[in-house]
């Protein structure tokens, strides 16, 4: 992994968030508009590098990994929900990061043993 | 505090976009995302090289952005529109798992149209659920399981 190929990784995925977040902004109503808050911009960008400078096999394993992160997100957003209408956007926010990495990283954890 | 009128009267604005919202969004809202973005795939890397591809993957699916739109949207439209936003950001995520699953089965077959038809699939997933829940009564049932009692 070059340091170039990593940077190039981290602009391409910075460029694609920017992209689905105008979709975001744009959209209405807020329920439709928050689809593109879980849209896989950063890995549309990660998978399409990794199969240009490793091959479609090597990616397999990104999107597996994916796969699991995604029940982290759905976790994620469903605690958002709970914690932003009683402690607020950023408080909520943040703590429910907790909620993605207890079950993205348990699944993690459970499936690869 | 969610207001469900607020969010009831959301709910019924016609689905589409308003491009000339775009002109209201700063370049520091921009740079914000950009820069979650970035380090979010960055992080990915990383992960990947020192403990496994599939482990660098999980952060494909990380919600780096969401905090900084979230907080954006509550301090523009209200906690309610960040409420919402959040509401359908769980559909897109079932929609997020659509992606990778299409991703991971197409991939070795044909790299282009694999990552094609899996946005393809989060599209059709998420918009799918979307409407399901907007026209029977799953969004509203969602609330009332969710939002605080008062």
């Amino acid at each position: 992994m070059s340091i170039l190929s990593v940077l190039v990784k981290a602009i391409v995925g910075g460029v694609a968030v920017v992209g689905f977040a105008a979709l975001g902004t744009a959209g209405h109503p807020k329920r439709f508009a928050g689809l593109f808050a879980a849209a896989p911009s950063v890995a549309l960008a990660s998978l399409a590098m990794t199969v240009a400078l490793k091959g479609p096999a090597a990616t397999v394993p990104y999107a597996q990994g994916m796969l699991i992160g995604s029940a982290g997100m759905l976790a994620y957003c469903l605690l958002s929900l709970y914690l932003i209408d009683r402690l607020h956007a950023l408080a909520g926010s943040i703590l429910s990061w907790l909620a993605w990495l207890a079950v993205a990283g348990g699944l993690y954890l459970a499936l690869e043993r | 505090m969610m207001d469900s009128e607020q969010l009831l009267e959301d709910d019924h604005e016609p689905v589409g976009f308003d491009w000339s919202k775009l002109s209201k969004a700063s370049l520091g809202e921009v740079a914000i995302r950009f820069v979650f973005g970035a380090t979010i795939a960055l992080i990915a890397a990383v992960v990947a090289h020192f403990f496994g591809a599939k482990a660098g993957g999980l952060f494909l699916a990380f919600p780096a952005v969401l905090p900084a739109t979230l907080t954006l949207i509550e301090r523009k439209e209200g906690t309610t529109k960040a409420w919402a936003d959040a509401s359908g950001g769980a559909l897109g995520a079932v929609g997020l798992a659509a992606f990778a699953l299409t991703a991971s089965l197409l991939l070795r077959w044909n790299p282009v149209a694999a990552l094609l038809l899996a946005l393809l699939a989060w599209a059709l997933v998420a918009a799918g659920l979307y409407f399901l829940f907007r026209v029977t009564s799953l969004f509203l049932k969602q609330d009332q399981l969710v939002a605080k009692r008062r």
